[in-house]
């Protein structure tokens, strides 16, 4: 049955106004997507016209790049280290956020304050504050007698640093998801396990995460591309070259230097969506886990 | 006027005053480059006089942001070349060999007489960095070899007068000497003075240490097919500048350097010898209490006659796809001939690359408190180049992997001899 002449007017209207958000969806998302893939069986220096290779990129990422695996290797280990503290950190801030206490207003100005900073700012920040002898941290730990630390001199503690750095910035938004959460959590639950002699760490652990678990998930699984994505802050903390020698040598940084630092554009494409792979996979594997858990409860 | 009218109106007043930009620089000669505030002020004054010489072109500037070469590539992949455009040593061969830059002989050819007094007055050396696959892709337009800035009074305090020619250098031991007696800590062993700091990159300068104890960094220098890492006299030069900070800390250690500048080490007498280039005079010389010269750097047991520095230069290319060609070589024949030189001699800020400007009262005139002008007038002629190869981006990044192990003393610089030279020697063999 046709609709009437209304209906069609408001279908228009509805098409003309989606119009505008789907064109820049398909020239700023879905063109380069395309132009990306194709490019990454291409050899390209930006002004040779771009030759086929096949798949000779992925190839030579696989078989020929030993730094693939370095970064492969680092962006692991910088996941691990920021994964874990931010998922924890973030839960033990929302936790105490919402509940009702005096000053919570400071403390939830102080805890979302990252949020609002820019990663470069923040990074330059954390050089001043990380600098190896005359540094605030090194001069905290020496006043507490600890010997100075190679924050960002040597490579393992550059990703120390960097994974610290991270952290510091991923804790709000992790915790303004967990913290929505939780404020979900029906209050008579609590209300009942108190009544039952359940303290406050057994109430968290036994009443809140297991009832805010689709925001962990999320909270998991958005820290997880955060980090394989990593590279603003790396490039502002440590250099655009991975530094020191190959510490802080990322998937993204190895990313941006193939494509705009060597110029080979068809080569940092094929690593784009091999990262892409290992995202859809590690996402993939996580969503099946998290629904294989909720069909047990 | 309802409010469709007034949208209406607004966006075509907007393409109108985008229009009228557009058109009113449509015809200005686009050029691109890197200055610290005060070469940018020598570079208008250069642009100004071009201007009042030749009114019918105009010029318009495009500022560099840290990362030139990123920029340049950016602009002319989209299209948007400038058309002058600032060229570096080990920067341009990328340019050329992507098919940025223009061949300048295709100018020089048609002006002969012009092409030869420029030959007769400027120095092989520069003139030849900017020789890529028999062409000429840019022609100098400064000096910028880097040498030993020394804080006299500190110098004449301690008792040592160091050398005021490339061909009177130094030895390592008595450069080292120098470093130690004017290194001073305080009794929990902070130091107080260093003998020597680097405003430099340090393994560019560490590499320059090494060129003087007898190799060249890349051989051969222009369109290299390996890396000097590990020969012996070469690692022993690395080696010598690495132990400065790490074995008699009479430099600032990779991890001192993160807190402080080398600059401010120096302008605040808290260090007696810098290396860096003449980009640097300005800051010092309008630094009230600072009395300083100019010295060369040192040669190691296996190096000399001499001293070498590297050519550092930097000169001025013209784009491919510029509609402008002919305008462009005007502007750059006259920043880089005898004229645009001379008034680069007077303003102080650079070094020129013309005997004519490098022998004028006016560069004199322009460093009055410099008793050791030879450090400059003769750097021209000990200067080496470092590497032109398009794949300098490369091969930096490995360098600067292998090279600061070395510098921060994890890793002696005969280790550069294996993985880190067989790795560059690859990327360049890839190139030729």
């Amino acid at each position: 049955m046709r609709g009437s002449a209304l209906g069609r007017r408001q279908a228009r209207a509805g098409r003309l106004f989606v119009a505008p958000n789907l064109a820049a969806v398909l020239v700023f998302l879905l063109f380069p997507l395309g132009f990306s893939l194709y490019l990454s069986f291409h050899s390209w220096d930006l002004f040779s016209p771009p030759r086929f290779v096949g798949v000779a990129n992925y190839r030579r990422l696989f078989a020929d790049d030993p730094l693939f695996y370095i970064a492969l290797r680092n962006t692991a280990v910088f996941t691990v280290f920021t994964l874990v503290p931010t998922v924890a950190v973030s839960l033990g801030v929302a936790g105490l956020l919402n509940r009702k206490m005096r000053g919570v207003g400071v403390f939830r100005t102080l805890a979302f304050l990252p949020l609002v900073a820019s990663t470069v700012a923040m990074a330059v920040v954390f050089r001043f504050i990380l600098a190896s002898d005359d540094g605030p941290a090194n001069i905290l730990l020496g006043r507490l007698g600890l010997g100075p630390v190679p924050w960002l001199t040597d490579p393992g503690w550059a990703m120390v640093s960097l994974s610290l750095v991270t952290v510091w910035k991923s804790v709000p938004f992790a915790t303004v998801i967990l913290l929505a959460a939780m404020q979900g959590v029906p209050e008579n639950l609590h209300e009942a396990a108190r009544i039952d002699g359940a303290g406050g760490v057994r109430r968290f652990l036994s009443i809140t995460v297991p009832l805010i678990r689709g925001a962990l998930s999320f909270v998991f699984v958005i820290t997880v591309i955060n980090s394989v994505q990593a590279f603003d802050q790396a490039f502002a903390l440590t250099g655009s070259n991975g530094g020191p020698e190959t510490g802080t040598y990322v998937l993204g940084i190895m990313l941006f230097q193939n494509a705009f630092r060597f110029y080979e554009v068809g080569y940092a494409s094929a690593l784009a969506w091999v990262i892409f792979a290992i995202l859809l996979g590690f996402t993939l594997i996580q969503q099946w886990l998290a629904r294989r858990a909720e069909s047990e409860l | 006027m309802d409010r469709r009218t007034l949208l209406r109106t607004t966006a075509l007043a907007g393409l109108m005053a985008a229009g009228g930009c557009a058109s009113g620089d449509d015809d200005a000669v686009t050029f691109f480059f890197q200055a610290r505030p005060e070469e940018a002020r020598a570079r208008q004054r250069i642009i100004d006089e071009f201007q009042r010489r030749r009114p019918d072109i105009r010029i318009r500037t495009l500022m560099s942001g840290p990362d030139p070469l990123q920029q340049m590539l950016t602009y002319c992949a989209g299209g948007k070349c400038p058309d002058v455009l600032m060229a570096w040593e080990l920067l341009y061969a990328g340019l050329a060999d992507r098919g940025v830059l223009v061949d300048l002989r295709e100018f020089l050819d048609r002006e002969p007489d012009y092409a030869a007094r420029l030959r007769a007055d400027g120095y092989a050396s520069l003139r030849d960095t900017f020789g890529w696959d028999g062409g000429q892709y840019a022609l100098p337009e400064q000096w910028s070899g880097v040498f030993v800035y020394y804080n006299r009074k500190l110098f004449e305090q301690a008792g040592i007068r160091p050398p005021t020619r490339w061909s009177e250098a130094w030895s390592f031991e008595e450069f080292l000497a120098a470093a130690q007696a004017l290194t001073h800590a305080d009794g929990d062993g902070h130091a107080r003075q260093w003998g020597f700091v680097d405003a430099w990159v340090p393994y560019f300068s560490a590499a320059l240490f090494g060129m003087n104890n007898g190799t060249e960094w890349f051989s051969p220098p222009v369109r290299p097919t390996r890396a000097n890492l590990g020969d012996a006299r070469f690692a022993a030069g690395f080696q010598f500048y690495a132990d400065l900070a790490v074995r008699h800390r009479v430099a600032p250690s990779v991890g001192d350097r993160q807190s402080v500048s080398a600059q401010d080490l120096f302008r605040s007498g808290r260090a007696a010898m810098l290396v860096g280039g003449h980009w640097l005079y300005s800051e010092f010389a309008g630094h009230d209490g600072l009395d300083f010269d100019v010295t060369v750097l040192p040669v190691g047991p296996s190096g000399g006659p001499g001293a070498v520095t590297d050519i550092g230069s930097t000169g001025l290319a013209i784009a491919a796809a510029s509609p402008r060609r002919e305008q462009a070589w005007e502007f750059v024949k006259f920043a880089t001939g005898p004229e645009g030189q001379a008034i680069i001699a007077e303003s102080g800020l650079f070094v020129p690359v013309l005997r004519s400007a490098m022998e004028s009262p006016g560069f004199a005139a322009a460093h009055p408190t410099l008793r050791d002008l030879a450090v400059f007038t003769e750097g021209p002629e000990h200067s080496r180049p470092l590497a032109v190869t398009p794949r300098w981006g490369k091969v930096e990044a490995l360098l600067e992997r292998g090279c600061n192990r070395v510098l921060r003393g994890a890793a002696t610089a005969a280790s550069l001899g294996g993985q880190t030279s067989a790795d560059i020697d690859r990327v360049l063999r890839a190139a030729v």
